[in-house]
């Protein structure tokens, strides 16, 4: 059994450093194997802990075959010290090369022998270049080393076959041993194979894998809280994050005083999940406990680390609520003046100037939604008093659901404390979308008014920065839009802001900001439409002319045809729109449709032709019929309701008639049948079926 | 340096056996840099040391003042003037972690039985212009001390790199003497507690740092004290020149703390005292290539 297993041990290394260095360093070993056509069992490990980096490969090749190649040197009419230089930079003595004529000249050559090569050898040799490939997206030097490493790099072990493979790495020396204490770093451990070094760990009670690690936390997780009647809801990032930043997992409950539940649960959350990394409990009817899970990295056999963890937590929501009962009970209106002390963006005021904006551009929505101005006025008003408070100062991550809970503390509206605790939602790809339309209302003005203002003062985005987060607020404007069935009238929205903006000065030209957000939304739109995993041909075509106003429309009819264009009645509609339309279009009946008046009924020769034209302007008046104006469906299914006449008139007549004015009747008929598809969307683009 | 059990680790007892600890390794034992500063960081035995090739093992208390954490004396966690102690090595040991954690042990904290962590926590001044990376120090979840190893200072590579070690001794004591609020640590043997000496100051200065400090005039300290730095550069005395810097940083925090500088301006200010480190820097290494 020919393994090969590196053990590279450093202080401890941050999860995503150590997350992208064990996946980086397989990578670069697999390539390296393939290149080097040295075989491999594709079952290979890497694996980690803070201290340790593990590779691990079977089953490889002991021995190599390396084919004679045949290398050029310089041409034969270059000078003696090319010559020299080629001959040195491969090692190679002089009666061992030829000259050989090419098309372009004659040169020197060289044949390398055929030969064996132990991969030990290989891998001695190479390792050093290969630990150097590894990309740290941060690194370190530390001590007087020339070495770069995510963190300081102590020792390497390097066993292949049961043997040490030796090499130096700057100033470290490979050997078969492992630091066996994290801490000192000085007991090591003779190392044989792969099975005695995990025996050897699990005996220590280390978890090197941190698949297996994960589930272990989870496991007495779960188990525990069960056993206790609790519920837990396991965030992936937060079990992920503790899984990387320990190697001896024990769990430990823990409690704090239940005062604290008093307070937003969502300080609570922050404190405990998000600063402590720690697992919050929940009772049978998924309601916040005063208990939490520690995972620690050892045993807690005298219940101090219990006892230290819940004092931190003490100490820091007593921290939390110290400010909560301050802040809370600070008058907000009294506040908001204190804005203008607070800048924005340069060159877009303060909060206050923000503040009045918001104002301003709610009151506008409240009136296309018919709800109420004064409440959406106070709700814009209050948004950023709590960015003067303390608690938003120690929880920069919950401005606006603290304002909302200031809000609620003086007895203002719930709709009102509740927008503006959703203000800046949503924020991620899971996050909450706004559905209350006072919500909707301060979400969208406050996104609208960053779009519009940083794009005025040309902040925008490049390929891969966006250091103000706009394609994210972008693609939450659109999801509010869309999730609430909405159909915003954006351009107005967007020419009003700008106007509003004017008001207070901040001049910006509507029509280039109107010209670079429409492609900018429609940019996002496109992503997000990706994401729902309509076809790109589709896609296309619901954005060709696309007017912001009908992003909702937009979307749902791409949606719906998305849905049924695999099934039956989605390809009759694909086929029988094309077939129409590749005859209209064909070379030979090339007329100009736009100079010629409509389909004349009076030249039609047959029932077919009546019935076709007849059933279209049934659909075209059903089509706007009030009960399937907002039915996309519907809309789908009366289109396809057409199927029979069409099959029958083109089983029946034949389009290009000798007569120059029926064929082109029929083709106006023709033209006519495409427009009325049209009005769902351009079938055109869509990819004729396979 | 051996701790006894039972027996109460005071306040002063912690910072005489860090100073015996570190001293028995082979630093020199400097005292508290006779101005105000944000951190020990900014005591010049660690930034200007830690610039250029010579070794450098020092340790000290630094009194820290952090004007915008003032709570009156009111809040059981927050303090404007607190202790850290701060031990800086060049170039860092290989030991360091080991010299580290047997550094706990003398002042109460015994990483066996403790859950000892490594946090990730790469550190940055703007002011100094100076970046490391290392971790955070967590015992039992609480974070007591900060673990860098300088990259860049005053805006120039570090070569060799030094190690610094921040200890928060007020969050450390409050671990050893089992205590929930900062005002209720024990001094020394006879019992004083931390409040009475501190508490008024607490309040005192917090007034001034929040309701009284004179904006106005401090603005114009600023500038004074900015003039007066390059004025000491161009005359190629990088040490008083320094010292400038730290008193223009300290204006700078007040100022802050009375919530007269705008975001915009925010960063006007620490560039022009970024740039007077800087300018710090590069004489210092002159002299100490």
């Amino acid at each position: 059994m020919s393994e090969f297993l590196l053990e590279l041990f450093s202080e401890e290394m941050p999860p995503n450093l150590q997350i992208s260095a064990r996946n980086d360093l397989l990578n670069i070993l697999k390539n390296f194997f393939e290149n080097e056509n040295i075989n491999y069992d594709k079952n290979n490990l890497a694996l980690s802990t803070p201290n340790r980096l593990i590779i691990y490969f079977k089953n490889v090749q002991k021995e190599v075959i390396k084919i004679s190649k045949n290398i050029r040197g310089p041409s034969t009419n270059s000078s003696e010290e090319a010559l020299k230089g080629f001959l040195i930079s491969n090692k190679i003595a002089k009666n061992k090369i030829y000259k050989k004529k090419l098309d372009n000249g004659e040169y020197y050559f060289f044949n390398t022998p055929k030969k064996k090569i132990k991969t030990k050898f290989l891998l001695e040799e190479k390792i050093p270049d290969l630990l150097s490939k590894i990309k740290w997206k941060k690194s370190m030097r530390w001590g007087s080393y020339e070495l770069y490493w995510g963190r300081p790099l102590k020792s390497i072990m390097a066993i292949y076959d049961g043997n040490t493979l030796g090499f130096n790495y700057y100033h470290l020396k490979s050997s078969n041993k492992t630091v066996v204490d994290k801490d000192f770093e000085e007991k090591t451990k003779v190392i044989k194979d792969f099975k005695s070094y995990k025996k050897f760990f699990s005996k220590e009670r280390i978890i090197i894998d941190q698949n297996e690690r994960k589930k272990f936390i989870e496991k007495n997780l779960i188990n525990s809280s069960k056993s206790k009647n609790y519920k837990l809801f396991i965030k992936n990032k937060l079990i992920d994050d503790v899984t990387n930043i320990l190697d001896r997992p024990k769990i430990i409950l823990c409690s704090f005083d239940k005062k604290f539940l008093k307070m937003p649960k969502e300080l609570i959350v922050t404190t405990i999940e998000y600063h402590q990394k720690y697992f919050l409990v929940y009772d049978q009817s998924s309601k916040l406990t005063n208990m939490f899970y520690v995972v620690a990295d050892c045993n807690d056999n005298k219940g101090l680390i219990k006892k230290g963890n819940e004092n931190v937590i003490e100490a820091r929501l007593s921290d939390a609520e110290y400010f909560w009962n301050i802040n809370k009970s600070k008058n907000m209106i009294k506040q908001v003046s204190l804005l203008q002390n607070v800048n924005y963006f340069k060159g877009l005021g303060s909060y206050l100037d923000k503040v009045q904006r918001l104002k301003k551009i709610c009151g506008f929505l409240s009136d296309e939604f018919l709800i109420s101005k004064e409440k959406v006025e106070i709700a814009s008003t209050l948004s950023k008093v709590d960015l003067l408070s303390e608690l938003v100062n120690e929880f920069p991550e919950l401005q606006g659901i603290l304002g909302g809970y200031f809000a609620e503390a003086q007895g203002f509206d719930k709709e009102i404390c509740d927008s503006i605790k959703d203000q800046y939602l949503p924020l991620g790809a899971d996050s909450r979308i706004p559905k209350n339309i006072y919500s909707i209302t301060l979400s969208l003005a406050d996104k609208i008014d960053t779009l519009v203002g940083f794009f005025g003062v040309n902040i925008t985005t490049s390929s891969s920065k966006d250091p103000y987060g706009l394609r994210r607020l972008t693609l939450g404007l659109i999801k509010i839009i869309i999730h609430n069935n909405k159909n915003i009238k954006l351009n107005e929205l967007i020419n009003f802001n700008c106007q509003v903006y004017e008001s207070q000065s901040i001049k910006f030209d509507n029509k280039v900001i109107l010209d670079k957000l429409s492609n900018f939304i429609l940019e996002r739109l496109k992503y997000f439409m990706k994401d729902k995993e309509i076809r790109q041909d589709i896609i296309e075509t619901s954005l060709i002319n696309i007017n912001l106003n009908n992003l909702h429309v937009i979307y749902t009819k791409a949606y719906k045809l998305n849905k049924i264009i695999n099934k039956e009645v989605g390809k009759d509609l694909i086929k029988n729109y094309k077939r129409a339309y590749n005859l209209i279009n064909s070379d030979l009946n090339k007329i100009e449709y736009e100079t010629l008046s409509s389909v004349d009924p009076a030249l039609f020769k047959n029932d077919y032709e009546k019935n076709l034209y007849k059933k279209l302007h049934d659909i075209r008046k059903n089509f706007y019929n009030i009960k399937i104006e907002n039915d996309y469906d519907a809309q789908l299914m009366l289109l396809a309701s057409i199927k029979q006449d069409i099959n029958i008139f083109f089983e029946n007549v034949i389009v290009n008639d000798n007569d120059e004015s029926i064929k082109k009747n029929r083709l106006l008929l023709l033209k006519f049948l495409c427009k009325t598809f049209d009005n769902y969307l351009s079938f055109a683009k869509i990819e004729n079926i396979k | 340096m051996v701790f006894k059990k039972k027996e109460l680790l005071t306040f002063q007892s912690s910072i005489f056996n860090l100073q015996n600890y570190w001293g028995k390794h082979g630093c020199i034992i400097l005292q508290p840099y006779d101005m105000e500063v944000g951190a020990g960081t900014f005591h010049p035995a660690t930034t200007l040391r830690s610039l250029g090739p010579k070794s450098w093992k020092a340790a000290y208390v630094q009194p820290s003042r952090r004007p915008s954490d003032g709570r009156y004396g009111e809040n059981p966690n927050r303090l404007q003037h607190y202790y850290q102690f701060q031990t800086i090595i060049k170039p860092s040991p290989d030991n360091i972690k080991k010299l580290f954690l047997n550094s706990l042990s003398a002042i109460g904290i015994d990483h066996k039985i403790h859950d000892i962590r490594f946090i990730e926590d790469d550190w940055e001044s703007p002011t100094l212009g100076a970046a490391g990376l290392g971790w955070e120090i967590w015992c039992d979840g609480m974070e007591i001390a900060q673990f860098t190893y300088f990259q860049q200072m005053a805006g120039f590579q570090c070569n060799p790199i030094s190690v610094e070690i921040t200890y928060g001794l007020e969050r450390i004591c409050m671990f050893t003497q089992k205590k929930k609020n900062v005002f209720d640590l024990i001094w020394n043997s006879d019992g004083i507690t931390y409040k009475e000496i501190f508490y008024e100051s607490e309040k005192e200065f917090s007034k001034y740092n929040f309701d009284l400090a004179n904006t106005k005039s401090l603005f114009v300290t600023f500038d004074i004290l900015e003039k007066e730095a390059k004025d000491l550069l161009d005359n190629n005395l990088a040490l008083p020149a320094y010292d400038q810097c730290l008193k223009a940083s300290h204006v700078f925090n007040i100022l802050d703390a009375r919530g007269a500088i705008s975001i915009a301006q925010r960063s006007d200010y620490i560039s022009k005292i970024r740039d007077m480190v800087k300018g710090v820097g590069e004489l210092w290494l002159k002299g100490n290539n």
